[in-house]
């Protein structure tokens, strides 16, 4: 303990005898981990688990029904609206849901102001909450498919009604009065994975309705989507071949996701003796990280980008500990000074480390601010990053340890060779 | 308390040999005070950088303090660098941005002692070179001979078996060169044993015991030869 006082006093005499080449010395460094740390964000929260408990246990079902031989034989991650129904109605899994996405203009029914704003819809299944875990500041979810109302979002209560409760208020869509019954906390699934094949990266959607209510009520489908007859309006597609509803299902045990699987492909069979379906049976149950690398979420130009910017860290290592190395150079009496008269190569290692782990701490400090920075200059360079990433607990230790990393191994040569050297051409 | 056998120590750069100390031997007593005299580049400065573990040998066996030095690790020659050899260089080796405190103090720490009886050696230390009343000075805040003096002092702390000094005076001028033999003599007196590195014939011939190193060896082993020497330095 006493010697590690000593160091530490003997490399803050150092670091302020010679702050401006320290200084630049932690600024180079910092910028190297900065923009490595940055990467590790993005990378990190693309590659995150949404459902961290459960993502084992809840599928995405693509049943690839598709009524034509179509060449294009990729696996189809969406249904038509009787094969969702079908896949509602069979009790075998936890909790099961439909969606498609829509965009609606809204207001709040009692507001004084005429101005509406836009708002991202998720037509949806009751099953939708409990199989996300959405968390609700204020009511529940609406169960009845076809009730006149809706859940709404954080941002948009904020929007609206200033985050009061609003449970019990109106919002107009189109004219129509729709209930608020719930009210969602802040709440971010990091990827969306019920839209992985698209945007997965964008704000918690801000109003979720039922399936039927959005249907009836003709709100345009804004996600992929397929027909192979005419169909007029949204409502028209029930019953029709328009391929358009993604579902998602919790299975908690294998037994349920072994019924499961039987339950789709019995489904196809009967299809296909129908005269419906022209394909051999590729019915998947994803579950929620396969589905996510299944769609590619982990964009693989961000992999390269992470891969150019270690080189770049490594390069930034390397110029420290050349700067280093003229630093201890310099230096190289005092340090054979005190190999003189005692001092092991240990001890001078020991001082070594304290000296870095105090400049990396001082460079972990500077690349989190740094990293901020590229941060926030990727996102305004590509909105597409926007949610991906933000500096977390988990990132801060990342960004200290990395830090305290390259600054050790900056220091390891220069101090290896500076005890190298022969103590009476040092002394002379 | 030093014994070197047949000791050579050849310095190789790509084109040239040198041949610092060849069959180098020299046996040193407790509590003697040898001079070590001879023209320059003859290899006093290196014997007295292997005698102090500065630098290796290639030949020869080298026992100090009834310690074998072939064959010991790092840890093990700091351990001796550290409790049994003080050595004196001819520039002080001060650091500059150290008070006298901080600058004896060093040794000090690697050897492990608690605050406490590092503040009574290093107040001990500074007591016996008579510079007990300036521990918080810095070395450029003093004139040569007391710099050398810290240095000593520094050398003093840690009650080394040996004394080892390379030209002690050399930077000084007659009077503080005076001061500082004066001091060695008084520390021989209570039984250090010293070696020294001199050109000074004056010098040489007030200590006891003179040997002179010509050509990497020992020439002369017991007697100093004044003429050759005042030659040399007058050249
Ligand atoms: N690091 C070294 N590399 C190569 N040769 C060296 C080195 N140090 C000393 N020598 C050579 O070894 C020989 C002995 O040098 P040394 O310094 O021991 O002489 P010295 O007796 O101390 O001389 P002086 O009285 O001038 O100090 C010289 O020829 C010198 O050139
Ligand atoms: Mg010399």
């Amino acid at each position: 303990m006493e010697m590690f006082n000593y160091y530490l006093k003997l490399s803050l005499r150092n670091l302020t005898k010679h702050r401006l080449f320290f200084s630049l010395m932690i600024a180079s460094l910092a910028v190297g981990v900065g923009v490595f740390v940055a990467n590790i964000a993005i990378i990190k929260s693309m590659a995150n688990d949404p459902l961290p408990h459960k993502s084992d246990k809840v599928f995405n079902v693509s049943l690839n029904i598709w009524t034509n031989d179509n060449p294009n034989a990729k696996l189809l991650h969406i249904m038509r609206y009787d094969d969702a129904m079908h896949l509602l109605n069979n009790e075998i899994a936890t909790h099961t849901m439909v969606h498609y996405q829509s965009q609606v203009y809204t207001r709040a029914v009692d507001s004084k102001s005429l101005s509406r704003v836009q708002a991202i819809v998720r037509a949806t299944t009751p099953g939708f909450f409990p199989l996300t875990d959405a968390p609700f500041a204020f009511g529940g979810a609406w169960q009845n498919d076809r009730a006149q109302q809706v859940v709404i979002s954080d941002s948009l209560n904020k929007q609206l009604f200033n985050g009061i409760n609003s449970v019990g208020k109106h919002i107009d869509v189109d004219g129509k009065p729709l209930e608020i019954v719930g009210v969602l906390a802040p709440w971010q699934l990091k990827p969306k994975f019920y839209q992985a094949a698209r945007e997965p990266f964008t704000p918690t959607d801000d109003i979720f309705a039922p399936l039927e209510t959005a249907m009836d009520n003709e709100w345009s489908v804004r996600v992929q989507n397929m027909s192979t007859e005419l169909i007029k309006t949204v409502s028209d597609s029930r019953g029709k071949n328009a391929f358009f509803l993604q579902a998602f299902t919790q299975l908690d045990t294998p037994e349920q996701k072994m019924e499961m699987q039987n339950y789709l492909d019995n489904y196809s069979d009967l299809r296909k003796e129908a005269g419906e379906y022209l394909r051999a049976n590729d019915n998947r149950l994803l579950d929620v990280n396969q589905w996510l690398e299944f769609n590619k979420v982990v964009d693989e130009q961000m992999l390269a980008f992470g891969l150019a910017s270690s080189l770049f860290l490594a390069v930034c290592i390397f110029n420290a500990s050349s700067l280093l190395l003229a630093r201890y150079h310099s230096a190289r009496f005092e340090s054979g000074l005190r190999r003189a008269v005692g001092a092991r190569v240990k001890d001078l290692f020991y001082q070594g480390l304290v000296e870095s782990t105090l400049i990396g701490a001082m460079c972990a400090v500077l690349a989190l601010v740094f990293s901020w920075v590229f941060l926030q200059l990727s996102i305004s360079l590509f909105p597409a990053l926007e949610n991906t990433s933000d500096i977390d607990i988990g990132l801060i230790v990342i960004a200290i340890s990395i830090a305290l990393i390259s600054s050790f191994l900056s220091m390891v040569y220069p101090l290896l060779s500076s005890c190298r050297q022969s103590l009476s051409t040092v002394l002379k | 308390m030093l014994k070197m056998n047949n000791i050579s120590r050849i310095y190789r750069s790509d084109t040239i040999q040198t041949h610092a100390l060849r069959d180098f031997s020299l046996e040193v007593k407790a509590g003697e005070f040898v001079a070590v005299t001879g023209p320059s580049g003859s290899g006093k400065s290196t014997f007295l950088n292997v005698a102090g573990l500065l630098d290796g040998f290639d030949q020869g066996s080298y026992e100090l303090d009834g310690v074998n030095i072939q064959g010991l690790n790092d840890d093990q020659l700091s351990k001796l660098r550290n409790e049994k050899i003080g050595f004196i260089f001819q520039n002080y080796n001060l650091i500059p941005d150290f008070n006298l405190f901080d600058n004896i103090d060093m040794p000090l720490r690697y050897r492990g002692f608690d605050a406490k009886e590092r503040k009574r050696r290093i107040t001990h230390a500074l007591e016996q070179v008579g510079l007990a009343s300036r521990a918080d000075y810095l070395p450029s805040q003093l004139s040569g001979g007391q710099q050398q003096r810290v240095a000593i002092a520094r050398a003093l702390a840690g009650e080394p078996k040996i004394l080892l000094a390379d030209e002690p005076t050399g930077n000084l001028d007659s009077l503080m060169a005076r001061q500082v033999m004066e001091l060695l003599h008084k520390l021989n007196e209570q039984g250090s044993t010293i070696i020294m590195v001199t050109h000074d014939p004056d010098q040489a011939r007030s200590i006891s015991r003179n040997v002179q190193v010509i050509d990497g060896q020992i020439t002369d082993h017991s007697i100093y030869a004044p003429t050759n020497e005042a030659i040399e330095v007058s050249a």
